[in-house]
């Protein structure tokens, strides 16, 4: 399989603050890839390397099998996460201009920006100025102008904060259209439930390590083989405190428990009995965030 | 460096500019402004050259006449006089009535109905006191007050020669006063006046690109600023290499500019045209205008040009260096700081320009164009001395936009924090 980015011991300090601390990670074409993390682990700064906005102190950066040329960059789309556009250029102009800096005519970008315009619904504002539009708008705008070029990887910073579940649905789809076509798609978010219903492989970095690595599927056979879920009625906080029990995630009245490996499910819900009245007690798959939660925790 | 990039960024930039409101707006409001000033004068003295209607009251009996006296039986030099003057007046006698407060009680109403517009009254004691009085519904006319004051002085000057016996006329024409007929005399000729003129293109090209720094140093430093805070700069840049970035933006606002420029030149053109052709076909025989060779006017085109991006540079790199316009607007006068130092040095090179000294200066890449300039105009140097100050310059600019995207790009990220000059340095060391 091919693969489209790869990076290997990549380091950056700031200072003595080591902000990426020596990440590897491979991205396979056809794939969505999750760059996952807490707020300040450093997914920002990684993808900066990657995109060549800052230089790895040490470690390597591979496009498309071989070390970054600036003309590589060019088959790249990136989202930053810091949004912008030209607040006075129209819509259309903006585009145009994102499509030219990467080598593409003027004539073959009209009719593509036309239509993607009409794809999320943007028909017919082209010729507004892009601080007419809304904040919405103009993260659509801004999302047409990082696929315009048809790049084969897509690096998407945070893509969905700020976007209402409409918009991220549309969003959604167009990245699975993507992964469909063949290409990669890099995503970094802190959002579990959207990583976890697109990514095909993850990485979780914490305080610039990265602490856990692989296909998502895998990663939850293996971390999370003994998971439960308990709905019932009382006091579901006390389950905490239970032997053995090493995470408990509460939501609408359903707990979703992680046990330590040598703990039996059987044993503990004689336990749990005791404490709340049990409608449902079964062994699931753990969610993404509930991995998250502990990968951070037993790297700290 | 991808020209085709280059020349995106540079369309962009150049697009963007003339498209706003705001450049036509600068760009017209000059023209408007010089022809405002041009016009309005002429036609506010055309308004007050209109005649005004005075009536005069004479308690004398002698200054009223000699006031109406026919322009015809005036000597012929106080006639041309009299004809330039930007005030006219009708006067109307009116013979003082026994009544005086009744009198002028009744002019005031005759003001006040717009039947006249001023009345004078020469009091029995003018000849002595040397004072009239006059009464307008405004005061504030100066011009017309102080035509009328030269009238009146005349005229009583006239009535009081007449009384002592003396022929007015015989006076005022053997006092007429002798005009001054002024020539320069220089001792080292025709090399004076190549100096004068020299220096006088040095100042105008002084003053041509402190114009249009004052105007465009602004713009650049914006534009170079532009990207960092409206953010787009992290998608740019992962397209653009910084030193295209930089090259186009100092191109395509340095163009706009130009543009700008070459507008107010084609409307300054125009508007003078007329007046130009009608001084060189009524040029007396035997004056000449100085002569500019093809190659002067060239090198001072070129020279302008190349000095208005070699200091546009400067702007650029306090652009780069800071994240907003308030902390860059504090340093941008060092910028203007470099225009004015090779002034100091024109008066040593307009004595001697084909010094050691003089060659030196007019080669340092941000002299060239003042220096340049002044030396081509006060005796041609050799060409191979201009094709080195032009590559120089050309030289400096490239390397000027260089250690910029340089700063600029490691400057990006330094979101909200004001750069020492050591970081500055680190900056352009840094790997790429």
């Amino acid at each position: 399989m091919t693969t489209n980015l790869e990076l290997r011991e990549v380091r950056k300090s700031f200072g003595s603050f080591k902000a990426v601390d020596g990440v590897s990670l491979a991205v396979t074409a056809g794939s969505i890839f999750g760059l996952l993390g807490p707020n300040g682990a450093g997914k920002t700064s990684t993808i900066r390397m990657i995109m060549n906005i800052t230089a790895p102190d040490s470690g390597e950066v591979l496009l498309f099998g071989h070390p970054r040329s600036p003309e590589d960059l060019r088959r790249v789309g990136y989202l930053p996460e810091e949004r912008g556009l030209y607040p006075k250029m129209t819509v259309m102009d903006q585009l145009v201009f994102l499509g030219e800096i990467r080598g593409l005519k003027r004539r073959a970008l009209l009719p593509r920006i036309t239509q993607w315009l009409e794809r999320v619904q943007l028909g017919g504002w082209g010729g507004k100025k892009v601080e007419e539009l809304s904040k919405g708008m103009q993260q659509k705008v801004q999302l047409i102008g990082t696929v315009l070029h048809e790049p084969e990887l897509l690096i998407l910073d945070e893509p969905f904060s700020g976007l209402d579940p409409i918009n991220q649905e549309l969003f959604r789809e167009l990245l699975i259209d993507y992964r469909s076509q063949g290409k990669s798609v890099v995503l970094s978010t802190h959002g579990m439930e959207l990583a976890e219903r697109m990514c095909d492989h993850i990485c979780l970095i914490s305080q610039g390590r990265a602490i856990l690595a692989g296909d998502l599927k895998d990663i939850k056979r293996r971390i999370g083989g003994n998971s439960y879920r308990v709905v019932g009625d009382g006091d579901l906080e006390s389950l905490r405190e239970l032997p053995g029990v090493e995470q408990v995630m509460i939501k609408d009245g359903v707990a979703k428990l992680l046990l330590t490996p040598e703990t039996e499910g059987s044993d503990l819900l004689r336990q749990i009995v005791e404490r709340v009245r049990v409608h449902e007690f079964r062994s699931e798959e753990p969610e993404l965030e509930q991995i998250f939660l502990k990968a951070v925790r037993d790297a700290a | 460096m991808r020209p085709e990039t280059v020349i995106v960024v540079v369309k962009r930039e150049y697009l963007q500019r003339i498209r706003s409101k705001g450049f036509w707006i600068a760009t017209l409001i000059l023209p408007v402004f010089i022809g405002a000033m041009t016009v309005l004068p002429s036609l506010l003295l055309a308004k007050s050259k209109a005649r005004q209607v005075v009536a005069v009251v004479d308690e004398t009996g002698k200054v009223a006449r000699e006031l109406t006296a026919k322009p015809e039986t005036l000597p012929a030099r106080e006639r041309e006089r009299e004809e330039s003057r930007p005030a006219k007046f009708d006067f109307r006698v009116e013979t003082p009535s026994a009544d005086a407060k009744a009198q002028r009680a009744g002019l005031d109403q005759r003001v006040l109905a717009e039947d006249l517009d001023a009345w004078l009254w020469i009091g029995r004691d003018t000849y002595q006191k040397g004072e009239v009085e006059y009464h307008a519904r405004s005061v504030s006319n100066f011009v017309t007050q102080e035509v009328l004051r030269d009238k009146v002085s005349r005229a009583v000057r006239r009535a009081r020669l007449r009384e002592a016996g003396y022929d007015a006329d015989k006076v005022s024409e053997l006092s007429q006063p002798v005009e001054v007929l002024a020539e320069r005399v220089s001792e080292a000729g025709s090399r004076k006046e190549g100096a004068l003129a020299g220096a006088a293109f040095g100042y105008i090209l002084f003053f041509m690109l402190y114009l249009t720094l004052t105007i465009w140093g602004q713009q650049v430093m914006q534009g170079v600023l532009e990207e960092k805070s409206s953010r787009v700069i992290e998608v740019v840049v992962s397209a653009v290499k910084p030193f295209e970035l930089m090259m186009g933006k100092l191109l395509g606002i340095c163009l706009v500019g130009l543009t700008q420029f070459g507008i107010w030149l084609i409307t300054f053109a125009v508007i003078t045209a007329p007046g130009i052709l009608a001084t060189l076909a009524t040029l007396p025989e035997g004056m000449a205008l100085p002569t500019l060779s093809v190659a002067m006017v060239i090198n001072f085109l070129l020279l302008f040009v190349l000095g208005f991006f070699v200091f546009s540079t400067l702007y650029a790199a306090i652009g780069a260096s800071f994240n907003s316009m308030q902390e860059a607007q504090q340093v941008a006068s060092i910028a203007v700081f470099f225009l004015v130092i090779p002034v100091f040095l024109m008066f040593r090179i307009i004595n001697d320009p084909g010094s050691t000294f003089a060659v030196v200066c007019s080669l340092i890449p941000l002299f060239t164009p003042l220096l340049m300039t002044l030396r081509i105009s006060l005796q041609m140097p050799p060409l191979w001395q201009i094709l080195l100050g032009y590559a120089l310059t050309l030289g400096f600019i490239w390397c000027a936009v260089w250690v910029c995207a340089r700063i600029y790009r490691v400057g990006i990220l330094m979101y909200g924090k004001k750069p020492t000059f050591q970081e500055l340095w680190k900056w352009v060391r840094y790997p790429a």
